[in-house]
């Protein structure tokens, strides 16, 4: 079952348009990836779903409910968490507060301790680092902090952009091993990426994105496989 | 407030309330109060401007509808000033809402723009403006406060200058205590949230405007009380309370003690306005424009060499001071 069905939307920023008629489903569960070149309109996507850079067409469903009229604090609190494009954490809180501040809503506040004790375990370097101000953290570091943010939020879709930016390999592998246990947990994932063969691998359903388009889509595996593909982004 | 900052707090509150006892002078009295209520008016700046990063450019506003408030319902009325000052608050807080529902859609200049074209509109149309119903505006003339036959708290007038003195230094330990509980709570964490990255705290379901319209209510409402004290201590208020060059003075004040900070802006206070009100007094006659070098020469230093405000400097030396005691 799709989580997030997207159909037919067109952004705008100012007069100029970065998507045109994109439409894209999210199943349930599911990783779902978006990969393109820079300035295709991958993080435009994630913000227009979360109601950052607003659709000027088109419907967005999560659950069949529209999204397309709420403003971004609502979307989030309907269980859709980004974790945005380098990283934007709090960096003059600490490690902590930047963690509480993901577990806003009312309902949330009860369950926050037990929360953040579940996200600590997870993230366990997190834990060590708890009284360090966020903006001190590593690169890797830091990344995690935004992903453990959006989980205290008990989120059903996290969307991350570009998680492995200005990463080391090593790091980048690890923040991948994190995305599949956040799957096992029952979350479903929509990812962006500029690595385009680490994202096919991974993600069960692919959407390619040129100048504000998809040009193509399917199983990752797939498109992976693609001669064109192939070719115009892995250069094989 | 830690247990090393105790000592300093109350030695600074002890030295504060032994002033007047000690400098009888009535003009250095009446300095000391501006300095006081210009670290009031700046400290309710920063409750929007520091918590919550809106740099407002119409503060002043505020300070007007307050000093006018009062005064027009003591004078047509009869309300008390204390009281006055109380509503004149409200008023203010209600209408900063209807101000801050355009202007929070803008963000950085355009919101500082706005603000700026609020508090104009506000002078203009009380300079402007005689009469409203049955009440005297006076336009540009401004309004005369009648003396009360009974000194009293209620009726916001004394006979020496040192009870005014006393009432700002409670209202301002009483705006810092705010300040302080705002920061430490639930919301202050939103506001700095906000401040840090405004569409990062929107996408973890923080509702931005709300927190940002409640930091310019409760802004406002101590803006408007200072109005009235001003009022009462003059006993005359005119349209340049709304002015646009006092809004930036009581920013400026706040930036260059250090914006954010619970202190900055009482430091801002009392560096700048002992420049611009002495400077003012023995340069003001055959030197006019003098001060106004003295006072662009400390804007652009401070800029240079502590641009987060004087405040970081300062802690820092004190910590290096209280790490080297044995």
């Amino acid at each position: 079952m799709a989580v997030l069905e997207i159909e037919g939307v067109s952004t705008f920023y100012g007069e100029f348009q970065a998507l045109y008629d994109v439409s894209l489903k999210v199943e349930e569960h599911a990783l779902t990836g978006i990969v393109g070149a820079n300035g295709a309109g991958k993080s435009t996507i994630l913000r227009t779903i979360c109601g950052l850079a607003p659709a000027r067409s088109g419907s967005i469903l999560h659950n069949g409910v529209p999204l397309e009229r709420l403003s971004t604090f609502e979307i989030a609190r309907r269980g859709i968490a980004l974790v945005p494009e380098g990283r934007r954490l709090f960096p003059a809180m600490t490690v902590l507060d930047n963690l509480l501040l993901g577990a806003f809503s009312k309902p949330e506040r009860e369950s926050r301790e037990k929360r953040l004790g579940e996200v600590l375990k997870f993230f366990p370097i997190l834990k060590k680092r708890k009284a360090q101000l966020a903006g001190t953290l590593s690169g890797g570091e830091q990344q995690m902090l935004a992903i453990g943010r959006a989980l205290m939020g008990k989120p059903d879709i996290v969307m991350l952009d570009e998680p492995s930016l200005g990463l080391s390999p090593k790091m980048v592998s690890h923040i991948y091993r994190i995305l599949d246990e956040i799957r096992e947990l029952g979350i479903t994932i929509l990812l962006v990426e500029q690595n385009v063969e680490w994202c096919l691998k991974k993600a069960d359903r692919a959407y390619i994105l040129e100048n504000g388009s998809v040009v193509l889509e399917g199983p990752g595996k797939e498109l992976l496989s693609e001669e064109g593909v192939r070719k115009a982004y892995l250069g094989l | 407030m830690t247990a090393g900052s105790v000592l300093p707090a109350a030695c600074a509150v002890a030295a504060a309330a032994l002033f007047p006892l000690v400098v009888r002078d009535p003009y250095f009295v009446h300095a000391a109060i501006m300095v006081l209520l210009f670290a009031y008016l700046a400290t309710s700046w920063n409750i929007l401007g520091g918590l919550a990063g809106q740099h407002s450019f119409g503060h002043s506003a505020f300070f007007g509808i307050g000093a006018y408030v009062s005064t027009i319902l003591f004078i047509y009325y009869h309300v008390p000033p204390l009281v006055g000052m109380a509503v004149g608050g409200v008023v203010a807080s209600v209408i900063s809402i209807g101000i801050g529902y355009p202007c929070f859609k803008l963000k950085g200049p355009y919101f500082a723009l706005a603000t700026l074209a609020f508090t104009e509109i506000f002078r203009i149309v009380v300079t402007s403006t005689e009469q409203i119903g049955g009440i005297d505006l006076k336009g540009a003339a401004g309004i005369l406060i009648p003396l009360q036959p009974g000194k009293s708290l209620l009726n916001f007038q004394f006979s020496g200058k040192t009870s005014y003195y006393y009432l700002i230094l409670v209202m301002l330990l009483a705006i810092l205590f705010v300040y302080r509980w705002m920061e430490r709570s639930r919301w202050g964490l939103y506001l700095a949230a906000i401040r840090d990255n405004e569409d990062a705290a929107r996408s973890i379901g923080i509702s931005a405007t709300r927190y940002k319209m409640i930091a310019l209510a409760v802004s406002a409402f101590f803006g408007a009380t200072a109005g009235t004290f001003y009022a009462q201590l003059l006993l005359y208020i005119e349209p340049a309370l709304f002015s646009s060059a006092f809004s930036i003075e009581i920013l400026l004040i706040a930036v260059v003690g250090g914006a954010g900070t619970l202190l900055g802006p009482f430091l801002g206070a009392l560096i700048l306005t002992p420049i611009s009100e002495l400077t003012r007094t023995y340069l003001g006659g055959g030197y006019a424009g003098v001060q106004l070098i003295i006072y662009g020469a400390v804007l652009v230093a401070v800029m240079m060499f502590a641009p987060q405000g004087l405040i970081v400097p300062l802690k820092r030396g004190w910590r290096l001071l209280a790490e080297r005691r044995p």
